[in-house]
């Protein structure tokens, strides 16, 4: 009993702890004006820039502005925060408190997971408003939203890892991840219209799954069974965060 | 119960060795001096003493709590002050303050308390609301003191608390590690300033290329090379010219000149003053003062680390 309870406690610190390092980002890094409107605009230009002069239904584009614009502003600013704090010795603070490395990872992805959610009511209410697209499935539309933002906020945290001072250096490798990813992922082109080895490639990508869930909430089906996309999503969540754990174990030894 | 106990710790970073068979403890209670050249192994030390490195080989014990092993348990006992101000420049020095809490799961009402007379302690209440971007480095060196003691600890690593700060805020830090050792906080210091830990320290350990050159008291550590004690003197009128007469001086190992005055380092100060005075005879000239000197915990450093003065009367310490 003694036990059970010493561990509730731990783990009552521990999500403490990962909320107050989320807060301290949200408050330096994710409040600015500069960062809120370029996560926003980055999005909406790529978007642009594929969705101009195709003619695509509204309900696959609306999906996949808002998937693109959780793609970009959910993994975005570790990659830059987290380097800027190895310089400045700030994240020494956090590894030499007395969290876990998990409480760590959970905290830095908990602030992009918000941010990202945050700037995704964006595309979704203008979506909604320019091209009038009705909201069918509205747990579907939640459920991938949330599922999404947080599985690339600690894809962005698991980037960080990468033990540099420079954010560049991140950036760099992230990009040669995510640009790929918005055309394996079934953002622009539907899953069903790909090629088969295209069809097996998109399996790689957990925008896959969160696009189709955000997709079933406009269009009411999805192309993999729901529970597959959440289950999907759970585990590229899972693997990103034991990941993550293990690389800034290893990187700081 | 030792505070802190390190037991045959090394560390390698590919082929470098840079801690080699390191063993030392720190009693409960005992201001403890960790000094070394640049490079020598002090910071590795400190990040494996707080869990931050892992050692290759060895470890230690944190009140009988292994640091690799029990390593959150451990990191309870203790605040850290680390080298660098780390501190938020964008957040508030209070904001700055109630995050350090959180992470050591003070609750509320204990750090909104114990943040108020942290603040006052180190002068900042007055500026609590202000974003530290615009403190000055004392300033942020305060804070990040504070936060180091936000938990109560009972065992305070400080590295370089003092180095290169304004008058105000060296008084301001010192009194307060005073203030600690006399409650009973076990601290930790490393320090460029061998002097400071000459004045505060029970015990110092001498750290060179990753091993350990002594651990003792100051005093013990002076009289284990009683070869460079010293007679410094001062002459009406100052010349430079001596230089070399005192050097030719009976027993006169090295002459350097500080200041107006010269600095004789001899195994026999006796001898020297006579040789010194039988000088001062011969050339007409007035002995304004003399004083012998014992070795400085400077000397025994520079004996022990093998530094050499990089010009006369000019040693490197770093």
């Amino acid at each position: 009993m003694t036990d059970f309870s010493e561990g509730c406690g731990q783990l009552c610190r521990e999500l403490k702890a990962a909320w107050a390092i989320a807060k301290k980002d949200i408050r330096i890094y994710y409040l600015k004006p500069n960062i809120i409107v370029s996560g926003m605009l980055f999005p909406l230009f790529m978007f642009l820039a594929f969705a101009i002069g195709r003619d695509a239904p509204p309900t696959l584009l609306v999906p996949g502005l808002i998937a693109i614009t959780i793609l970009f502003s959910a993994s975005s600013i570790e990659p830059v925060s987290i380097p800027i704090e190895r310089r400045t010795k700030t994240f020494d603070r956090l590894l030499s408190a007395p969290i876990s490395l998990h409480s760590v990872v959970l905290g830095e992805s908990l602030s992009g997971f918000l941010y990202s959610a945050g700037i995704a009511l964006v595309p979704l209410t203008a979506g909604m408003i320019i091209f009038q697209t009705p909201l069918v499935q509205p747990a579907a539309l939640i459920a991938g939203i949330l599922l999404t933002a947080f599985c690339f906020a600690t894809m962005g945290t698991l980037f960080a890892a990468y033990p540099t001072e420079s954010p560049g250096d991140i950036m760099s490798m992230l990009n040669l991840v995510r640009l790929p990813l918005i055309f394996v992922s079934g953002v622009f082109i539907p899953v069903n219209a790909l090629p088969p080895i295209g069809q097996v490639i998109v399996m790689l990508s957990p925008l896959t799954f969160g696009n189709d869930l955000i997709r079933a909430a406009f269009e009411g089906s999805t192309h993999f069974n729901p529970l597959v996309d959440l289950v999907a999503i759970g585990g590229f969540i899972l693997l990103f965060q034991l990941a993550a754990n293990h690389l800034y174990r290893k990187f700081n030894e | 119960m030792h505070a802190i106990e390190a037991i045959a710790i090394s560390k390698k970073f590919g082929d470098l060795l840079a801690l080699s068979d390191v063993n030392f403890f720190v009693a409960e209670g005992e201001t403890f001096g960790f000094l070394g050249p640049n490079g020598a192994g002090k910071t590795t030390t400190i990040r494996i003493l707080t869990g931050i490195t892992m050692p290759t080989a060895g470890t230690a014990m944190i009140f009988e709590k292994d640091i690799v092993k029990e390593t959150i348990a451990a990191r309870r006992q203790m605040g850290i002050v680390h080298e660098t101000s780390n501190v938020y420049d964008d957040l508030s020095a209070w904001h700055n303050l109630m995050f350090a809490a959180e992470l050591y799961n003070v609750p509320r009402s204990v750090r909104e308390r114990r943040g108020k007379e942290l603040l006052e302690l180190f002068g900042l209440w007055e500026r609590k609301d202000d974003r530290v971007r615009v403190f000055s480095k004392g300033m942020k060196r305060r804070l990040t003191l504070a936060m180091g003691l936000v938990n109560d600890p009972r065992l305070l690593f400080l590295d370089e608390p003092t180095s290169g700060l304004d008058v105000q805020s060296n008084l301001i830090i010192r009194d307060v590690i005073h203030d600690l050792t006399e409650q009973g906080v076990t601290v930790f210091l490393t320090t460029h300033n061998i002097e400071e830990a000459n004045l505060i320290c029970d015990r110092v350990a001498i750290i060179n290329r990753g091993q350990i050159a002594a651990i003792d008291s100051p005093e013990r550590l002076k009289k284990t090379i009683q070869s460079v004690q010293s007679v410094e003197v001062a002459f009406d009128p100052p010349s430079l010219d001596r230089l070399n007469r005192l050097r030719a001086l009976p027993l006169v190992s090295e002459v350097r000149k500080e200041g107006d005055k010269f600095r004789l380092i001899t195994e026999d100060p006796a001898t020297v003053i006579e040789g010194v005075t039988a000088y001062a005879q011969e050339h007409q000239v007035r002995i304004i003062s003399m004083t012998t000197i014992g070795p400085s915990l400077e000397d025994v450093f520079i004996k022990l680390t093998g530094l050499v003065p990089r010009v006369k009367g000019v040693k490197v310490i770093d």
